[in-house]
């Protein structure tokens, strides 16, 4: 899959991350909905991508914020009130299930919520739109009728095939090709006999059993991811991993495992640039990455960086006073990046080491 | 239509022989003429009437008025903004424009546009009444006699009048309803109309396919996953698996009309993350491939990611060009692969003479006896999540490398990047993707790799991540590259040495081309809506 395109921003297009996503046809035409902050999401993401992409979308402020964060990673410019602004905008404006600002964790145990899928940007237009309350009454006939060789999940088996991939489910629209298919083409056994509306009702679940299928679909999300030794991952944090340099399991990190859900934990350990929402629902604060200009005439300026490329330097200082400068050999620019020593560990981590670390920080209720 | 074909090729080729000189005035070219086929095999410096601008893939221009010595006096001729569609959709040039007599042909999806390579006024506009698909991007156009052929993203070949944009006919190439979609320039070789399709939600095989220029009839299409009994199926556990086996075709092909061979680098095998259910190699997804250009039939493979599970489509193009190995002159073909590998291959044989890191890697454990690196099962994706480099989106992605024939280097705008990759469908069958590499930190950098050897010649690091647009090297000694912070620049081929830059607002969105108008040469390049065209004057 190719995304922006990073592939590009497309390269988004060929990347992975995120779900592609101009909504086509109909949708096309609709605004970006009202909402604090609208005109941030507009001016931010835009520049890379259509925002309209965002509209077929249902995510948790935790989801959202783990695509906006993944975003900053591909070279989004956002700040930290910007980011709190993106993720809140899009969090109460495309809701999971209405549960806006929850920030419900994502758990094993958690009921997975339904959620619209990319189905409903990919494919055609005039595809089937899923009726939830019929799909539950398709799925009383499908576990009536079908389940045995097609398997619970409808992807098939040895008795059955896979009507997930069927191309005569792929085609089919409220019932139009299942149905004459199970009254003459049904194969080995007898036909199956259904009402008229049974036949849509299954139609609905099985549609619904595609849209889950794909990426974006409520079994996406991940599964247990605490599968290291606590012990050795004491070690690492006090020895090998350098961790207790700059962190203490009684300061800074006292009772960090009931900040972040396992998943979070992790990933704030490996990529503590990630913007990962916590239990409580608020979107982790970043350490400020600050450099520090040096003229020729041996004058200094330090701040939050705007822009740093080969050609300008620009930055705001702590009295909020902006600074530009065109870049020159006499021009001395320092960074301080404070991820510094979780980035040198990219490169020396063992998955092991990971998974150790971050048992050993659960730990740390 | 065939007599006016004709008549555009007589004056096409006047024109050509008239063409040295470059303040000549001679009998008026019709402006937007059309292009006879064979023309592409030495397309003439005012054009660039293909993707990649020629068949080889290079993006490497002989033109040399702009060059190391004088880039900093390149000036704006015109600025081109898409106009509004009424919609409220701001649209993005993530495609070549094609230039041909005088005239440019851009796209987004659903829609062409025909503007005056001189001035940017609009000629005319084609907009396709949509039922549906992705609508993340469109590649281009391709052109053929007095025609101008595009994919929509509702799966659809639609062949257009070039003068005015009137539709000819329109043909189905794939099926909405499996999840497919469209958005390849398709690439004309004789009278082949060669199209690609795009898609991986739904699991589905991939193809490239041929069709008829005057009709849009099928003529051959190559399956990227083999039948049952047919080479390659051995890499695949069942013919189940085999059904749906992905490798959309993303990008247009390159072509050795010697060879009479096309080539293409196919994408990812799915499910795309879990990949449980499809052990073994999954030929001939991951592929580098050469077809026979009037029969689609495979002449060899080189597989640049055996048994993917990370989602790098090894859909990179696959550049040719001439050159020495082993002491002898030989057809090469080199890719720069989504993986962070960088390979060069005989493209008569596919004999593999390069594989090197063009960013440092963590998923392989050396490569095998074809070259082909072996991955390491222990950085496949897993429940508790694995950490590998490069991400999803690769060391690049779809946006074209460049190779300079004049330094011998390989151009790569290059990401070092990490993710942690993660099973998030532990069934026994799971499809889809079944997974998701999540990782937020990364590096931008433009390589430049001495193709013989496959080392780093020279390395420009972006100061900050993100960027990664198309890039166009010149005989100019110089190599043009969009940054990560919206700066078009212009670097030394030969040192890597920023020389010249201009902001562009917004990042650029495609590859840069250039060619020769009225004895001036342009520089053109995509950001965002917008079209930029630099002149030197």
């Amino acid at each position: 899959m190719i995304h922006v395109m990073r592939s590009t921003c497309l390269s988004f297009l060929l990347t992975a991350t995120l779900a592609p996503l101009a909504a086509a046809g109909h949708a096309q035409s609709s605004q970006l909905p009202e909402g604090a902050h609208r005109d941030t999401v507009q001016r931010v993401c835009s520049s890379c991508h259509s925002v309209q992409m965002f509209t077929a979308r249902k995510m948790s402020r935790e989801q959202w914020g783990t695509t906006v964060s993944s975003m900053v990673a591909r070279g989004a410019k956002i700040n930290d009130d910007e980011f709190d602004q993106i993720v809140g905008y899009l969090a109460t404006t495309f809701p999971l299930n209405g549960e806006a600002g929850t920030g419900a964790a994502t758990t094993k145990q958690a009921k997975a919520p339904r959620r619209p899928s990319l189905i409903d940007q990919a494919g055609s237009d005039d595809k089937q739109i899923v009726d939830e309350d019929a799909a539950a009454r398709g799925k009383t006939v499908y576990i009536a009728q079908c389940i045995t060789c097609h398997g619970t999940r409808a992807r098939g088996g040895s008795r059955g095939a896979d009507l997930v991939r069927s191309v005569v489910v792929l085609h089919d629209r409220y019932g139009s090709t299942i149905g004459p298919y199970l009254t003459q083409g049904h194969p080995k056994s007898k036909p199956v006999e259904l009402t008229q509306e049974q036949v849509k009702e299954l139609s609905h679940f099985l549609h619904q059993q595609i849209g889950d299928t794909l990426r974006t679909g409520p079994y996406n999300n991940p599964l247990d991811i605490l599968v290291g030794d606590a012990k050795a991952g004491k070690l690492y944090f006090e020895n090998t991993g350098g961790c207790a340099k700059c962190h203490s399991v009684t300061g800074d990190l006292a009772h960090i495992a009931g900040k972040y859900a396992p998943p979070a934990l992790q990933q704030k350990v490996v990529f503590p640039q990630n913007r990962a929402i916590t239990k409580q629902g608020t979107a982790s604060r970043q350490l400020v990455t600050t450099i520090t200009v040096t003229t020729s005439s041996g004058t200094t300026v330090t701040g939050e960086p705007l822009n740093l490329d080969d050609f300008n330097v620009s930055l705001r200082d702590a009295n909020g006073h902006y600074f530009s400068f065109a870049c020159s050999p006499e021009l001395k620019v320092e960074k301080h990046n404070p991820y510094a020593g979780h980035e040198a560990l990219l490169d020396t981590y063992t998955d092991k080491d990971i998974h150790d670390v971050v048992s050993y920080l659960e730990t740390l209720q | 239509m065939k007599l006016l074909a004709t008549f555009f090729l007589a004056l096409f080729t006047v024109a050509s022989m008239r063409a040295e000189g470059p303040e000549q005035t001679g009998p008026a070219k019709q402006t937007g003429g059309g292009l006879d086929p064979a023309v592409l095999l030495n397309p003439t410096p005012d054009s660039w009437p293909t993707y990649n601008g020629d068949y080889s893939g290079r993006r490497f221009s002989t033109l040399t008025q702009i060059n190391d010595k004088n880039v900093k006096s390149l000036s704006l001729a015109w600025l081109y903004q898409l106009p509004s569609m009424g919609d409220g959709m701001v649209r993005r040039l993530a495609g070549t424009p094609i230039v041909v007599n005088g005239v440019m042909y851009i796209t987004v999806p659903d829609h062409v546009w025909a503007i005056d390579a001189r001035t940017s006024k609009p000629l005319w506009h084609y907009a396709w009444t949509s039922k549906g698909g992705i609508h993340l991007g469109n590649r281009g156009v391709g052109i053929s006699g007095d025609s101008l052929y595009f994919e929509t993203p509702d799966c659809n070949l639609v062949a257009l009048n070039l003068a005015d944009g009137t539709k000819r006919w329109s043909q189905s190439i794939c099926d909405l309803d499996q999840m497919y979609y469209a958005s390849v320039a398709p690439l004309v070789v004789k009278n082949h109309v060669i199209t690609g399709v795009s898609g991986d939600d739904l699991d589905r095989p991939g193809f490239l396919e041929a069709h008829d220029p005057e009709t849009g009839a099928l003529q051959w299409r190559w399956s990227v996953v083999p039948s049952p009994g047919e080479p390659g199926s051995e890499t695949w556990p069942d013919a189940d698996a085999m059904a749906h086996g992905g490798g959309m075709t993303w990008i247009s092909p390159t072509y050795d009309p010697e060879l009479n061979l096309l080539y293409i680098g196919t994408g990812n095998p799915q499910p795309v993350i879990a990949g449980t259910g499809r052990e073994g190699a999954n030929l001939y997804t991951e592929s580098i491939v050469a077809l026979h250009a009037d029969t689609g039939k495979m002449a060899w493979y080189f597989q640049p990611s055996p048994h993917d599970t990370h989602d790098w489509d090894a859909i990179q193009t696959p550049v040719l060009f001439e050159g020495v190995m082993e002491g002898k002159p030989r057809k090469l073909l080199a890719q720069a692969s989504r993986n962070g590998w960088f390979f060069v291959l005989d493209r008569e044989t596919g004999k593999n003479y390069v594989s090197s890191e063009f960013v440092k890697t963590n998923w392989t454990k050396g490569v095998d006896a074809k070259g082909q690196p072996i991955p390491n099962p222990a950085k496949e994706p897993q429940i508790p999540g694995v950490l590998v480099t490069p991400d999803s989106s690769g060391g690049v992605n779809w946006a074209p490398s460049t190779f300079s024939p004049k330094t011998g280097l390989f151009y790569i705008n290059a990401t070092r990047s990490f993710s942690m990759f993660y099973i998030y469908d532990d069934s026994q069958k799971p499809e889809g993707w079944g997974g998701h590499g999540i990782g937020v930190w990364s590096e931008a950098m433009l390589q430049a790799v001495d193709y013989r050897t496959g080392k780093i010649k020279w390395s420009h690091k972006w100061q900050t991540p993100g960027g990664e647009s198309g890039l166009l090297s010149t005989a100019g000694n110089l190599v043009f590259a969009g940054d990560p912070n919206n700066n078009l620049v212009a670097l030394d081929a030969t040192t890597g040495n920023p020389l010249w830059h201009v902001n562009l607002g917004t990042g650029m969105s495609n590859g840069p081309i250039t060619y020769e108008l009225d004895g001036h040469q342009y520089l053109l390049v995509g950001a965002g809506d917008k079209l930029f065209a630099f002149v030197m004057n």
